[in-house]
């Protein structure tokens, strides 16, 4: 009987590096995973090859339901709004929808997106800095509400609205101090300077809008609840100011989102499980703030358009080791068939990186690489993984948010995104790129065509 | 028999305050079994078998909570344990997150609340400082050059350049602040605080709030040597009134459970609060030694008993920190690298 | 042999370089062909005694001895132009 193998490892001892259980984790914090809401990743590989995301019907569904509880126990009149971007794709929006998630969209794509897949006008906000006029004139036509950005888009709303004969009901979207750095200064009317007073004197003025609504979004990845506290606190205030002041009731307060996921961010030294306020301390802070700011008998609408707190723990990528290679520094490197190309978030994140079976041996530190032929593509600088053989499959998580948006097809193909349903139902819900995909919107002159020579 | 584990058994040149929460528990029952937790073979504690009596190596916080409660899960199991007495700041969010699961396990702790570490957080220093009448450095919160020499050009050099959990550097000029900024950042993270530096005597209280107001015990010192990494040296007991009055203040305002450590510059114009520290110092033996043992007392009231309140030392003390050093052979690091204990 | 002889290893895979100061572990199947390598064995026979004894086939062993000789040659525990067969 021959004896279990195990690949051969010799580490140097370094002062400062010689932590048994830190770097070299073994076996305390290795993790294999075989399966996938109960499907054998081995049995997905089989049917769509790697690399290939995996999305859980169940695992969106519970994270949205989480969200949905912390702040509806909290705050009798809330709205939740899918955020487009972190993932446009149509079964993972239907599902949000379903879940009763209107549409957040910022840009005349996604709302298009949005309106093929059946969201009615009304349940759409439109954000963002770049909005021509021709999806604005749609956009009020069919109701939707209106976050303003800039001075010209104040502009080009009344002479759409003049246009076509319709009063809408907008909002502006703020940006302030609320003690988080670095601060979004770029989007909106700031606050603390005057400049967001000035643009209600100007949208008063114009008379063609109705002021409704006030909207800001801090940032992104907010590790400190405190800051929505802030945020709130200031937008009511705010929102009174422009009642008494304008006589525009303000009808709704949309926070924007930017509430963290279970991801490590590159640069934060605990792990997410503490670093990351839980979603039930956010929401508590809002409410607290909301409730102790507004007037007795007034409860505007609150806006939430979490994005990536819902579907970034969801996704799920498999990607496979395709050769293996030593450094001159020692360090061992993995070439695998996924890279930055695919995940667009290995530049901030480190992922969680499990097996999908077990391999014995030490831990060594190595580098992550993808398969394109360019130096930056790194998936992750720094893991600590037993020696894997070729063919060993990876899953990384989360990366459910932005990443599907995103990617590049870049030098390869996009691959494969299935959707696990919650009764294990496999679907291919976006299919492999082809080379017809790439080439049916390019056009080659006639005098270009390479011919055989005669 | 009480088994106790104590982190931060780093000794060297920028001590860890391990050692002397050792020599103090000792000083008062020398049957007290040690677990030395360390988070490198190379750490001194590790090979000084005199004050610990076992040594495991711990996965570092960043790995994840899993396996750093599993690894302290394991050490109860292998050699029993009641208590754990963490001094680092990194690990702290850990033990505190997690102090209800632990007891649960029969591991006790004496740690501040969530609330209570959050609080003092250097990013929030200065609500903290106005709420119990005290002054703190002009500060920024910086995440960039930008923001960095935006900070440095409102203070004027010397500034400070911090980071979140550890160091503190003081720079003279930009290519030293932004070489700091660089050297936080990379170990750290963001963000990374530019703080004025103020002209005056820097004193220190160590204590520990019995989580409802009241304490047991503190020592106020005064630095008279530091080194170049900031570390006291040498010092002397004082009892600054004020000073010893605002930190039962502070005490008393939050209900502050757990070990704690107020750096403050007492200046002409008021003192001004540096830092809060929710932990033992590295100098800790220095209460020990003038007959206040507050890691003796921290450990009595984690394991749930009432400790002694006195706060009754002599000013005038001094603390003389010195380096020695002594020879081992190989056996100790063979056991701790291929092992992870000893 | 060269450098490999002097070598201190115990039986938990703790290596003590006593020319350099440097110190090492290595897991079993390092140790495995540490010895081999100590007894000047050939590529090819390392190759057939790791197959023998272990369940692994002949090309990730060939894979994975030259990926061990590359790390022993990063250390300076071998010379460049040993075990080039």
């Amino acid at each position: 009987m021959k004896q279990r193998y195990e690949k051969p490892t010799i580490f140097k001892l370094h002062t400062g590096l010689m932590n048994k259980f830190g770097s070299f984790a073994y076996p305390l914090s290795r993790r294999v995973r075989t399966e996938i809401d109960s499907i054998p990743i081995k049995e997905l590989i089989e049917q769509f090859g790697t690399p290939l995301f995996v999305f859980s019907e169940k695992k969106l569904r519970q994270k949205f339901k989480e969200i949905k509880n912390a702040f509806t126990t909290r705050y009798p009149n809330v709205e939740f709004t899918w955020s487009y971007k972190t993932n446009y794709l149509d079964a993972i929006c239907a599902i949000l929808h379903n879940e009763g998630e209107t549409a957040e969209v910022v840009s005349e794509f996604e709302y298009e997106k949005a309106r093929r897949l059946g969201v009615p006008g009304e349940q759409i906000i439109f954000n963002g800095p770049y909005k021509p006029k021709k999806i604005l004139k749609t956009a009020i036509t069919e109701g939707a509400r209106i976050n303003i950005d800039t001075f010209e888009e104040i502009n080009d709303l009344e002479e759409v609205a003049e246009s076509i004969g319709i009063k809408p009901k907008v909002g502006i979207r703020l940006n302030m101090d609320t003690g988080i750095h670095p601060q979004w200064s770029r989007f909106g009317f700031n606050l603390e300077s005057g400049q967001a007073l000035d643009a209600i004197k100007r949208i008063s003025y114009g008379k063609h809008l109705e002021l409704s609504g006030l909207h800001c979004h801090i940032g992104t990845f907010i590790l400190e609840p405190k800051a929505y506290e802030t945020e709130i606190k200031k937008m009511v205030e705010f929102a009174y100011r422009i009642e008494d002041e304008f006589g525009f009731k303000i009808e709704y307060i949309d926070i924007g989102g930017g509430f963290p996921s279970r991801s490590k961010l590159k640069g934060i030294y605990l792990p997410p499980e503490i670093a990351i306020p839980s979603i039930n301390e956010i929401a508590d802070r809002i409410s607290s703030a909301l409730l102790s700011s507004l007037r007795p008998g007034d409860f505007p609408k609150l806006i939430i358009e979490s994005g990536r707190a819902i579907v970034d723990e969801a996704g799920y990528l498999i990607t496979q080791i395709h050769a293996t290679k030593r450094l001159p520094d020692g360090r061992k490197g993995y070439i695998l068939d996924a890279g930055v190309n695919t995940l667009f978030t290995a530049f901030w994140y480190h992922f969680n990186i499990e097996i999908d079976k077990n391999i014995t041996g030490p831990s060594e530190p190595c580098i992550l690489y993808g398969p394109l032929c360019m130096n930056i593509d790194v998936v992750d600088d720094l893991a600590y993984l037993p020696p894997l053989p070729r063919g060993t499959n990876l899953i990384l998580s989360p990366v459910g948010a932005y990443n599907v948006t995103q990617w590049m097809q870049f030098i390869r193909y996009r691959p494969n995104v299935i959707l696990i349903g919650k009764n294990g139902e496999i679907d291919l819900i976006r299919e492999m790129e082809n080379i017809e995909d790439i080439v049916r919107r390019e056009h080659l002159p006639e005098r270009l065509t390479l011919r055989k020579e005669q | 028999m009480t088994n106790v584990a104590i982190s931060g058994i780093n000794a060297v040149d920028n001590p860890g305050p391990g050692v002397g929460v050792i020599k103090s528990i000792k000083k008062k029952d020398k049957n007290t079994k040690i677990i030395g937790l360390a988070y490198d073979a190379m750490e001194p504690g590790v090979y000084m078998d005199w004050l610990t009596d076992k040594v495991f190596i711990m996965p570092y916080p960043s790995e994840g909570e899993t396996p750093f409660i599993n690894r302290l899960l394991y050490i109860k199991e292998s050699c029993g344990l009641d208590a754990i007495i963490p001094t680092l700041d990194a690990e702290l969010p850990l033990f505190i997150a997690n102090g209800e699961k632990l007891g649960s396990f029969g591991i006790c702790t004496f740690l501040p609340t969530k609330e209570q570490f959050r609080l003092r957080a250097k990013d929030r220093l200065s609500d903290l400082a106005q709420s119990i009448g005290l002054k703190v450095p002009e500060s920024r919160t910086v995440t960039s050059y930008e923001e960095l020499t935006k900070a440095i050009n409102e203070m004027k050099f010397p500034v400070m350049i911090k980071g979140v959990f550890y160091k503190a550097y003081k720079a003279f000029n930009y290519q030293e602040a932004t070489s700091y900024f660089n050297k936080i950042v990379s170990e750290w993270g963001y963000p990374v605080i530019v703080q004025k530096v103020v002209a005056g005597e820097e004193m220190n209280v160590v204590g520990v709030g019995d989580g409802e107001g009241g304490d047991f015990g503190m020592v106020g010192i005064k630095k008279l040597w530091i080194t170049s990494l900031g570390k006291i040296w040498t010092g002397v007991t004082v009892k600054h009134e004020e000073m010893l009055r605002t930190a039962k203040n502070f005490v008393k305002e939050f209900n502050w459970k757990g070990a704690f450590e107020l750096e403050c510059i007492v200046s002409d114009d008021g003192i001004y609060l540096i830092e809060i520290n929710p932990r033992f110092p590295a100098w800790i033996y220095f209460a020990t030694g003038v007959g206040i043992n507050l890691p003796e007392r921290l450990l009595s009231a984690a394991l749930g008993k009432e400790p002694e309140r006195a706060s009754n030392y002599e000013p005038g003390k001094l603390y003389i920190r010195f380096t020695d050093d002594f020879v081992t052979d190989m056996e100790i690091f063979q056991k701790i690298v291929t092992r992870g204990e000893r | 042999m060269g450098k490999l002889g002097r070598l201190a290893i115990n039986s938990e895979g703790f290596i003590f370089d006593p020319e350099t100061g440097n110190s090492y572990t290595i897991n079993k199947t390092g140790l495995f062909i540490l010895n081999l390598l100590k007894e000047e064995k050939k590529t090819e026979e390392i190759i057939e005694k790791l197959t023998e004894e272990y369940d692994i086939d002949r090309e990730e062993a060939m894979r994975d001895i030259t990926d061990f000789i590359e790390q022993l040659r990063l250390f300076g525990l071998i010379n460049a132009e040993e075990y080039n067969d």
